[in-house]
């Protein structure tokens, strides 16, 4: 990754809204995944063999998730003192949400996986 | 922040105040500060208190007496499941006793509780003089007591709600199967659940806004952190179940056939409205538990907790996962089986994050040097019985054996298995813990140990043979049930089980009222490093002597000095020279100090606005309309007196000094004040609630191949059109009104809002009248029920936005808002923007669905 | 204890005592789970007392962070993953063919009523009792009548809602003959716990005669008994074929007397219990939809109790 990107990266502004963009990002894609299942069931009384939509869907929600993950783990990595970053500068401000977005991106990385799953198995309305 | 404030706070610690150097003049703000914060006295006028201190503590005690009153209808329930076909109580009896149960643990105990040690904690923990509303909090309070009592009393005149906490129609929505106890349930509980959204207003407002200088979100105490996530998901959470009792009492009291499946209706939309508030329900309950953990486990591991954004994760993944699990509840109710499988997914995937939670405090206990006490063998005790009930919910996460467990005593176990190990339990190592700080004396260890033993004991030994009888065939809410069924031995073993766990609650009750002989302990009497311990044995009610300038996570343990200053009022705001309530409000994420905030003082107001209140939901049970519409107007008089009079004063100066040279402004409006931010919290809340009568609208188009029904008439387009252009003129006049008033042009801005007021009344009217002139009858089918229920709430949404733009007018003509002070336009934009949203989809769906999907007007 | 408690369980309505496909492979999928979570609550607890006692400073905050994170996350993810990709196969239904039999069932408060439909044939209306060849796929077909009912026979299979307006379905296929019991699960009202049914697993061929056997109508009324079950207007409800008209409202009777329980399920099948519940059913099942004859004689309600026993 080229060195300006990432000044550019570490420059981005954080705050609590950015901190939920990972576990919301799954939120949206399991309503998504319930809607999609749910409607197709109801009103078409299947779902089809190959279910591009819910693919796509699914790879859009992980690229996003991965995008944060990615963001926050240059953030938590900016220069500064030892771990475990708990005083009071605005380096450890950042770092500390930095990590906790990236855990979330992770925790929520999977959980995408896990809601997309059963798609594998069940291919039927009963 | 002022222009002689410098960027960081961080800077100025190295600055020692040498004005608090005189005992003299220190003894005088003590004496200030005691005056300002005096309790009032007297026989009535002691409960007009709004301090923290004291509404909180009545608020603790109200909650626990109401856990004891449900104990004993469980205690009753197990004397008569004792032996098989037993007739100790009659199968009436039973019913009432369960659901009560049920629901007072739930609506009346666990979620209460947490609010209440809340709000006696929180100002502690954020060194904060009260919480940003204290009067919103004695509300809180005193609406929680009349709906308690309404709802537990019922039980004496045998009225109590019969349906279980659930509340499943149609049985309890026919009429001729369930009686004034449904009414009652869903009234007196609606009541408390406004309460509990307001509780989670303030503590919202209160984290976000109330913390000391320096305490950026990387220093708040978990426990702070943990309150800001539970009171997020009550916003979230119980909005849908609010929506659901409009829809449930509209069909009781109106005959709307939301849950007839003849008439179009079915009982399943009631139970996805009921476990989307349900299931984040049981996190609510279970969070607080873990941020009591988090208080009281470094302390006596001696260290840091280990892996703080860990835990923010935990608690912060919890909460989103947890509105993914609802349909883990109607596994058995025929849905298709991919969508159960994505609930499924969802359910093993929350106990990834529960995980870490436990591991992170393991980790903290091996890493430090474990100093043993009783809070902590409470913590580590329920933490044992926790993670049985959390792997047995794993079990139930997957369907097909919930297939079998479901709706059998299994499940009993399990739940009591969580919300004993994660509510109950840990709720009594925080009163170990906490009890010195509340009241300066520690408890007995002694008994605190005993008790603990015989409550394990009990705990396991009643609910562990509910795992078996419920898998030998023995369903929930039984009043009895058959000897041939082999499960005699089981049931007498949990019967045993829940005496002896009644038993060491007794002790501990013992214990608590042994506590007015025992002498004062120690300040800090556990050695911990966070803020609350800051409170003295002799507890004064101004909350804090200074406040602290923050820079660790455990300010007592680590910054030199910190109790002597915060004693010798060397930090923030040591004094009261105006003689007023105050406390410093900071930026959210990094606690710069933006205002003083004059809090609310005792006052009768919000115990007769919760009277007032009160009455419209007890009077519409008992079917007395006219006075019920009554009580409406005195709370709406209520709600102005108190806004009127104790909001958004005008300021007798500008701003103020709060000490090392910072100067801070007495008002704020807009999105850094906390009137704002309450305002925002309060609509998102209200939003929710119409987005579950949204999905009402669609989920009935998703279930009926037709739908809108082709033979029905429908709203038409012209009107919901124009209702909704009506609305955006109203929303902008209001915005225009905002901007223009800000540069000083007061008489334009008045104009704007008169034309405002009209507009959206006549938005009002141009709502109602699209179903009204297509002469929808919303007892004949679902379809005009729901669209009259979107009609009337956005209509009724536009009446108080008119209300709003009527009081902001008369604010700015009785001199209460200039251009320099303008909160109230401010705050009513918010209020506008969300009328707008709500008008939007209501009007677009309404109006405009028909169109779209080929229904009535093909 | 719980020994002992296991042992004096019963055979014939328990989850753990299947005699069908679909509980047989539950109850394997309930051992392995309880197994592994036996293991794991053992691991957190035993874990736990090694930290406590554990004197401070042997774990640095590296590895205490390595063991959140490979203990508190990335194993139980892997675990849970696991567990979710070997359950989801089993959530397939069964297949079903056109051939297979159809029993519709229907919750009313408080009792059950059944329908067989044979491919190719006309149903035939019982109540509070079902049969089911074994070795056969049977679906079931479940109606919500009046509230919410659930339908549940533990040694068979798991259980299923019965939603007014809605039609639920549940395959399941018996493997062992013999007399077992079902019960509502969902909670419908004063009688709730009183509210169960007979399932009778029999031999394909036995089963087959049976259902013959049911499609006769009842014998034309004869004696004192029934006369007085038409004049005191049971008939209004009840519905005996062959006798009298069709009524829907309450249990079929047409062969009851072949049936081992009365009540749904709660009371055996004698003269006397019969008797009793025929003239005060509410002190047997409290908030039962059958009115009470309190001014009906004894005498009288043993003779009806006589004529329907008759009714196999």
């Amino acid at each position: 990754m080229s060195k300006r990107l990432k000044h550019r990266i570490r420059r981005l502004d954080v705050s609590l809204w950015t901190l939920i963009v990972p576990p919301t990002v799954w939120a949206v894609h399991f309503l998504f995944s319930y809607l999609w299942a749910a409607l197709n069931c109801a009103k078409v009384g299947e779902f089809a063999k190959f279910p591009t939509l819910f693919a796509v869907g699914t790879v859009l929600a992980l690229l996003v998730i991965a995008a944060a993950g990615v963001i926050a783990w240059i953030q938590s990595r900016m220069p500064g003192d030892d771990p475990p970053h708990e005083s009071g500068t605005d380096v450890d401000r950042l770092r500390f949400i930095a990590t906790s977005t990236l855990l979330l991106a992770g925790l929520s990385f999977v959980a995408v996986i896990f809601t997309a799953t059963p798609v594998l198995f069940l291919t039927d309305c009963r | 922040m002022s222009a002689s404030a410098p960027s960081s706070p961080d800077a100025l610690y190295a600055q020692d105040r040498t004005d608090q150097n005189d005992p003299a003049i220190r003894a005088a703000q003590e004496e200030r500060l005691r005056a300002v914060w005096k309790p009032p006295s007297g026989l009535f006028l002691r409960w007009t208190d709004v301090n923290n201190n004291r509404v909180g503590v009545w608020y603790t005690l109200t909650a626990f007496g109401f856990m004891l009153f449900a104990g004993i209808l469980a205690l009753i329930m197990r004397a008569q499941l004792a032996v098989p076909d037993n007739d100790l109580v009659s199968a009436n009896t039973f019913n009432q006793l369960f659901t009560l149960h049920g629901s007072t643990m739930m609506f009346l105990f666990a979620v209460p509780m947490f609010e209440a040690v809340s709000i006696i904690l929180l100002p502690q923990l954020l060194g904060a003089r009260d919480l940003p509303f204290p009067r919103l909090s004695a509300f809180g309070y005193w609406s929680f007591l009349i709906g308690g009592v309404f709802v537990t009393g019922s039980i004496f005149f045998d009225a109590a709600p019969d349906g279980g906490w659930f509340m499943y129609p149609p049985l309890t929505t026919r009429t001729d199967l369930s009686g004034l106890g449904a009414d009652i349930w869903m009234l007196g509980l609606s009541f408390i659940e406004v309460s509990s959204v307001a509780a989670a207003v303030e503590l919202i407002v209160g984290v976000l806004k109330c913390r000391p200088p320096g305490m950026r979100l990387n220093l708040m105490p978990l426990y702070a952190w943990y309150i800001l996530v539970v009171a997020v998901m009550i916003l979230f959470a119980f909005p849908p179940l609010i929506a659901g009792d409009v829809l449930f009492e509209m069909e009781r009291l109106l005959g709307w056939p939301f849950f007839d499946a003849a008439k179009g209706g079915d009982p399943l939309l009631w139970q996805h409205l009921f476990w989307i508030f349900g299931h984040p329900e049981v996190y609510i309950v279970f969070l607080p538990s873990i941020a009591l953990f988090a208080m009281l486990i470094p302390t006596f591991a001696q260290r840091h907790l280990l892996g703080y954004p860990w835990i923010v994760l935990a608690a912060v993944g919890t909460a989103f996962l947890s509105f993914g699990l609802w349909v883990h509840h109607m596994f058995a109710t025929g849905l298709p089986k991919i969508s159960l499988a994505f609930f499924s997914a969802a359910s093993e995937a929350v106990a990834i994050p529960t995980g870490v939670q436990i591991f992170a405090f393991i980790a903290t206990l091996w890493a430090g040097k474990v100093k043993w006490a009783t809070p902590l063998l409470y913590a580590v005790g329920s933490l044992a019985i926790f993670t049985i009930g959390g792997l047995t919910g794993v079990m139930v996460a997957v369907a097909p054996f919930d297939w079998q467990a479901h709706d059998t005593y299994f499940i009993v176990a399990h739940l009591h298995y969580v919300l004993i190990g994660g509510t109950l339990l840990p709720l009594f190592g925080g009163l170990y813990y906490y009890w010195p700080l509340v009241t300066g004396k520690k408890l007995s260890d002694r008994i605190g140990r005993s008790a603990f033993w015989v409550m394990f004991v009990g705990a396991n030994l009643a609910f562990f043979p509910m795992h078996l009888s419920g898998l030998e065939g023995m369903p929930r809410r039984v009043f009895t049930y058959p000897a041939e069924l082999g499960i005699g031995g089981l049931n007498l073993a949990s019967t045993l089980g829940a005496f002896l766990f009644a038993a060491g609650v007794l002790m501990i009750c013992i214990d608590l009222c042994l506590s007015p002989t025992r002498p004062k302990a120690a300040r800090n009497p556990w050695h911990a490093g966070t803020l609350e311990w800051l409170a003295m044995p002799e507890d004064e009610d101004w909350g804090v002597r200074s406040v602290p300038l923050i820079e660790s996570r455990y300010p007592i343990w680590d910054q030199p000095g910190f109790v002597q200053k915060v004693d010798e009022g060397r930090y923030f705001l040591p004094d009261a020279e105006e003689m007023r309530r105050e406390t410093i409000i900071t930026s959210v994420i990094d606690a710069r100090p933006i205002q003083v905030a004059r809090l609310g003082t005792p006052s009768v107001i919000p115990m007769i606005t919760a009277v007032a209140l009160g009455s419209v939901f007890i009077l519409t049970t008992y079917h007395l309309y006219w006075w019920a519409l009554a009580g409406a107007i005195a709370t709406l008089a209520c709600v102005l007196t108190w806004l009127w009079t104790g909001t958004a004063e005008i300021p007798e100066k500008p701003e103020k000094p709060i000490g090392h040279g910072i100067t801070v402004p007495l008002y704020l409006s807009g999105p850094s004040a906390s009137g704002w931010w309450a305002m925002f919290i309060t609509m998102m809340a209200d939003a929710t609630a119409f987005s579950g009568l949204v999905f009402g609208y669609y989920f009935f188009w998703t279930i009926h191949p037709d739908f809108p029904p082709a033979d029905m008439p429908d709203p038409g387009v012209f009107w919901p059109m124009a209702a909704l252009g009506l609305t955006v003129i109203g929303w902008a006049a209001t915005v225009a009104a905002r901007e223009i008033h800000a540069r000083g042009q007061v008489s334009a801005a008045r104009a704007l809002l008169v034309l405002a007021i009209a507009v959206t009344l006549a938005s009002l009217a141009a709502g109602l009248a699209g179903p009204w002139a297509a002469g929808m009858q919303p007892k004949t089918h679902v379809y005009p029920a729901i669209v009259w229920t979107l009609a009337i709430w956005t209509s009724a949404h536009a009446g108080i936005g008119a209300i709003c733009q009527s009081y902001t007018l008369a604010r700015s003509l009785g001199g209460k808002m200039t251009p320099a002070y303008d909160a109230d336009v401010r705050n009513i934009s918010v209020y506008m923007h969300f009328l707008l949203f709500t008008a939007i989809v209501t009007y677009l769906t309404i109006g405009l669905f028909p169109l779209a999907s080929g229904g009535a007007a093909a | 204890m719980l020994a002992a408690a296991v042992s004096a369980c019963n055979r014939h309505q328990s989850a753990l005592a299947p005699f069908g496909e679909e509980a047989a492979s539950t109850r394997a999928l309930t051992i392995v789970l309880l197994v592994g979570a036996v293991v794991i609550a053992a691991l957190v607890a035993g874990l736990m007392q090694h930290a406590i006692r554990t004197p401070g400073g042997r774990l640095t905050h590296r590895q205490g962070m390595r063991l959140v994170l490979w203990l508190g996350a990335i194993v139980p993810t892997v675990t849970l993953f696991a567990l979710l990709a070997a359950s989801l196969p089993l959530m397939r239904p069964a297949p079903v063919s056109a051939a297979d039999l159809r029993v519709r069932v229907e919750g009313e408060q408080f009792w059950w009523r059944v329908a067989y439909a044979a491919p190719g044939t006309s149903p035939v209306i019982a109540a509070n009792e079902i049969r089911l060849p074994v070795g056969r796929t049977t679906m079931f077909e479940l109606d919500g009548g009046d509230v919410i009912h659930s339908f549940w026979i533990p040694g068979l299979a798991g259980k299923m809602d019965m939603i007014p307006g809605r039609t639920n379905t549940l395959v399941a296929r018996p493997t062992k003959a013999g007399r077992y019991r079902g019960v509502c699960t969902e909670f419908c009202g004063l009688s709730h716990a009183l509210m169960a049914f007979d399932v009778i697993a029999m031999e394909p061929a036995a089963f087959d005669a049976w259902l013959t056997a049911q499609r006769r109508p009842a014998p034309p009324p004869a004696g004192r008994g029934a006369a007085l079950f038409a004049r005191y207007g049971c008939g209004g409800c009840h519905s005996i074929r062959g006798v009298g008209p069709d009524s829907a409202i309450g249990p079929d009777l047409t062969h009851i007397g072949s049936r081992r329980t009365l009540a749904a399920g709660i009371l055996p099948m004698t003269t006397a219990n019969l008797a009793g519940f025929i003239r005060d059913p509410g002190s047997t099942k409290p908030g039962v939809r059958m009115p009470a004859f309190p001014h009906m004689s004894d005498a009288d309600a043993v003779q009806i109790a006589r004529y329907l026993e008759g009714l196999k």
